[in-house]
């Protein structure tokens, strides 16, 4: 027998917040930056400042990288990056359904 | 706290709200020592979709825009509030993180009221109380009219009934106009769609004359005509 599939769909927001929150703390680029972080229905939504598209770009693979994350809405402003309040439209992974 | 030239000014903010018109002054003054005085610039993000709801903002002057991220990924306007309103209230009243993102579509000015100072308040102004339920039951119909509109009525329809509601008459003509923020993108999502069925449905209803699109403003020609499409038998 192989190790339990767990679905993403298992996981709280709070929880995954909580882990965004831990990653970016946790990674000497991001942890230097004052963002903010909210998730719901597994989508996570980034804002507040970064000094570089770089940084910016950065923080949102750090959170795309959490297993059960579906998508990530990023509103980090940087230099030369996308407003904040553009529309956003994105892909999101598909949740996984329960059984029955 | 704040001072009481800001107080008086938080005071008259909350009582341009209709639900909160009949306040005493005592719970007024209560509401604006709690407020504190807050400026976004335009395109500032004020709170995101699943941040805990510590706040909630009584909005001053400008426009703000809330949106909510849909299961398939496409941003969809919840609504799209001037001033004097009142955002972020739903959540700090239910305990749940903010619902959908709201950012600032203009320089705003608003007051920022910690949620649990404000639910205090409510526990000890009857009076406040009966005004947050005013307020909340509008948002109830207004999310119902939402519903209807985005499950019943074609686009063109809601595009109608929309432009009605926006429209405001100068020099003899009924027209809506365009704010800077004002994209194609944005109209898109604000009736539920994509922008070229928004362009689509706009094109149609010049067509038949009900409207004409200008560079800074929508002219409605047909308010009647545009009626009858906005709510169809």
């Amino acid at each position: 027998m192989g190790r339990p599939v767990v679905s993403p769909m298992t996981i709280p927001d709070e929880t995954l917040r909580a882990l965004v929150l831990e990653a970016l703390a946790s990674n000497r680029d991001a942890a230097a930056l004052d963002l903010r972080v909210g998730v719901l229905n597994a989508v996570v939504h980034l804002g507040g400042e970064a000094p570089s598209a770089g940084l910016r770009d950065r923080a949102e693979t750090i959170a795309a990288a959490i297993a059960g994350v579906r998508g990530v809405v990023n509103r980090i402003e940087a230099p030369g990056a996308p407003s904040p309040s553009r529309t956003i439209h994105i892909p999101l992974a598909e949740q996984e359904r329960e059984e029955p | 706290m704040t001072s009481s030239v800001a107080s008086a000014r938080a005071a008259r903010v909350f009582s341009a709200l209709p639900p909160f018109a009949g306040l005493d002054a005592a719970t007024l003054e209560a509401i604006a020592q709690a407020a504190t005085p807050r400026h976004f610039d335009a395109g500032r993000v004020i709170y995101l979709e699943g941040e805990p709801a510590t706040t909630l903002y009584v909005l001053e002057t400008g426009w703000v825009r809330a949106t909510r991220m849909s299961p398939d990924g496409r941003e969809q306007a919840l609504s799209v509030l001037r001033a004097p309103d009142i955002f972020g209230d739903i959540a700090v009243f239910i305990g749940s993180p903010y619902p959908g993102t709201v950012v600032a579509l203009e320089d705003v000015e608003a007051w920022a009221i910690d949620g649990g100072t404000f639910l205090g308040l409510v526990a000890r102004h009857p009076t406040l109380a009966r005004a947050v339920i005013r307020h909340l039951a509008g948002r109830v119909l207004y999310f119902i009219g939402l519903v209807e509109d985005l499950s019943l009525r074609s686009v063109e329809a809601r595009l109608a009934s929309t432009l009605l509601k926006n429209a405001e008459r100068r020099e003899g003509r009924l027209i809506v106009p365009r704010r800077p923020w004002t994209t194609f993108d944005q109209m898109a999502a604000r009736l539920g769609t994509v922008r070229d069925v928004l362009s689509r449905a706009l094109h149609a209803l010049e067509e038949e004359h009900l409207l004409k699109v200008e560079r800074h403003q929508i002219v409605l020609l047909d308010p009647e005509g545009l009626a009858r499409r906005g709510n169809p038998e």
